[in-house]
């Protein structure tokens, strides 16, 4: 039975995510959102005031636990603060994935002797009251149902997403700064320009290792200038042949595509790939052989040589518009 | 300088399928080997050593007799000796576990000023392995690293948090989890790998962790898998026939019917 849950995440959108989740879950009494306060800036990457995060979780959590400690979002201090908010007793902590809340999520799974499970998609309760999450497996391979037979349960969430309430905010409750035994002192910081949105965009087209070489890259320019698409990748293109960079790789690995159209080019479908194209509306494929296994999981198979298809596909859209 | 790298025996999970008819998921017989992203973990800590002085580089996996050959696939890689925690389980979902068996290996083999483990594992994609190590073990843990530069009493790192790359510096001991990202893993020769002599491969047993047989349950995190289902979204499976410019035409029709276009 999770009576209380207590919630926390590095930005808005992910921390009304995680309070949805606790707040729909049978039997929760009561749900406790931290957040990690800098001078004045709580919940890193995306700099946003105390009363934002009250109104965001507004409807959704009792009350917003402002924990001094934030600013350059670490783990270790994170971990720390809900270690103490979790001292009076808690049956669930839920997280928002991202780099920080891994690490908040191992230590308090140690710190509090909990049940952990990362990736988790949806998370209800069974009828002996323990917590039971769906989330992916073997790399996509199937879908799994994880039973956490231990109070308190640290749940990890996928990204997701959710839609903000009209709710009057959450009250807020000051707390003392958590201590951790360790400096780790910021040397340097650079912002990275973020030239790629492959989960926001519409329509992606994706070059697999059906191209032979980097220059024959070029050929599939045309036909995303045509779709007005986002460019993707598998693995090898980004990784082994670094062909493309890493933000344009969709995947297990990468990122997962949320596009109404999805055009897969000389990709075989490996597991590891289609991970990424689930949340994909229509998915199209260009593959010289009837056996990869892509053409089992898209809409629309040419079964050709993608050097003849893709400047067939530009005329064709070209004489359409 | 003393590194332990965390390696993990997987099954490849390019050879994992779902059975339909059976309704589970096809595990046996298939070809095992060191966690990809582990290697990663190899690669840096070998690196390491190459431009150190006396740098000592040891690994650490569990498992049962199976693992041996990863064993030494991975210090073949470059690793000064390894190490097997008998008494293997193969338990993906439960990294707290993982992590309590690793914290206590560590300490027996010898504590060491770096661990160093990849991001996540193959099989479990948890990514919490590392981070609960790093609490076991009461010390600072940098991920996902994408830089290192190791000095006398501290380290510095340079993370990769997707919206910014920052680079920090803490006291060592301390823990790293490395993104795959940062290098691209040699692959070991098979002759590399046959040179690794017995003696450069050492065993664990759990009474050498301090635990009486069975007590691996005890250290369990609590999580078990209560079911499997299929994760495919049901496709149309269209095949566009006819000469390119014939399949094109019909794709383009097909994408305007579908209204994505
Ligand atoms: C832990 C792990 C994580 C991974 N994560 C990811 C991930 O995030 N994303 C990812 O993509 N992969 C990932 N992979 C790798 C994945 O398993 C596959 O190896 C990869 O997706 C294959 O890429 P590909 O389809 O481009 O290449 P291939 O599998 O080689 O397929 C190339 C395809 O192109 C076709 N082709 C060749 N020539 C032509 C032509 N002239 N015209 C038309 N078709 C042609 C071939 O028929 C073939 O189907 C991961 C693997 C592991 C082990």
């Amino acid at each position: 039975m999770a009576a209380r849950v207590i919630v926390s995440a590095a930005d808005v959108a992910g921390l009304r995510r995680v309070a949805e989740a606790a707040r729909t879950l049978d039997g929760v009494e009561r749900v406790e959102a931290l957040a990690l306060t800098g001078d004045d800036v709580v919940l890193a990457p995306a700099a946003a005031a105390v009363d934002e995060v009250a109104t965001a979780v507004g409807g959704l959590a009792d009350v917003v636990l402002a924990c001094p400690g934030g600013g350059a979002l670490r783990g270790d201090v994170w971990a720390a603060a809900l270690q103490e908010a979790a001292a009076g007793g808690v049956d669930a902590v839920f997280l928002a994935d991202a780099p920080a809340a891994r690490e908040a999520a191992g230590r308090l799974s140690i710190a509090l002797g909990a049940a952990c499970a990362s990736m988790c998609d949806e998370v209800t309760v069974d009828g002996d009251g323990a917590l039971l999450v769906r989330r992916s497996v073997y790399g996509g391979v199937a879908a799994g149902t994880l039973r956490l037979g231990r109070s308190p349960a640290v749940c990890l969430f996928a990204a997701g997403v959710c839609e903000a309430a009209e709710a009057a905010p959450a009250p807020i409750e000051q707390r003392a700064a958590p201590a951790v035994p360790w400096d780790v002192v910021i040397v340097a910081e650079d912002t990275v320009e973020k030239t790629v949105d492959l989960p926001g965009a519409r329509r992606v087209v994706s070059v697999g290792r059906g191209f032979q070489k980097a220059d024959d890259l070029a050929l599939a320019q045309p036909l995303v200038a045509a779709l007005d698409a986002e460019l993707g990748c598998s693995r090898p293109i980004a990784e082994d042949f670094k062909w493309l960079p890493k933000e344009r790789l969709v995947g297990l690995t990468g990122s997962s595509v949320t596009a109404d159209l999805y055009l897969a080019l000389g990709i075989s479908g490996q597991v590891q790939h289609l991970t990424g194209i689930k949340g994909a509306r229509v998915v199209a494929a260009v593959n010289n052989d009837p056996k990869a296994p892509i053409v089992r999981n898209a809409d629309y198979i040419i079964q050709a040589d993608l050097y003849k298809v893709i400047p067939a596909l530009v005329a064709a859209l070209g004489g359409a518009s | 300088m003393r590194i332990i790298v965390c390696a993990k025996h997987v099954t490849d999970s390019t050879e994992i399928r779902w059975d339909d008819e059976r309704g589970e998921v096809v595990l046996r017989n298939l070809p095992t080997k060191i966690s990809d992203y582990d290697r990663n973990a190899i690669e840096a800590a070998v690196v390491l050593k190459e431009q150190g002085d006396d740098v000592e580089l040891e690994v650490v996996m569990v498992g049962g007799e199976a693992a041996v050959k990863t064993l030494k696939e991975a210090v073949a890689m470059g690793a000064d000796k390894g190490y097997l925690v008998e008494g293997g389980w193969d338990d993906p979902f439960d990294p707290v576990r993982g992590a309590r068996v690793l914290a206590r290996a560590i300490e027996a083999i010898d504590d060491a000023d770096l661990v160093m483990c990849g991001l996540v594992s193959e099989d479990g994609y948890n990514g919490i392995t590392g981070a609960a190590l790093a609490q076991l073990l009461e010390r600072p843990y940098l991920a996902p690293v994408v830089g290192l530069e190791p000095g006398e009493e501290t380290v510095r790192a340079t993370l990769d948090l997707g919206d910014v790359l920052r680079t920090v510096e803490t006291p060592l001991p301390c823990v790293l989890g490395i993104d795959s990202s940062m290098n691209v893993p040699r692959l070991p020769t098979v002759l590399q790998v046959m040179k690794v002599k017995g003696d450069r491969v050492g065993t664990l047993k759990l009474a050498d962790l301090g635990l009486a047989p069975g007590a691996l349950g005890e250290l369990a995190g609590g999580v078990e898998l209560a079911g499997l289902g299929s994760s495919a979204v049901e496709r149309k499976r269209i095949v566009l026939e006819g000469a390119a410019e014939e399949a094109a035409a019909a794709l383009v029709a097909a994408l305007k019917e579908e209204g994505v276009l």
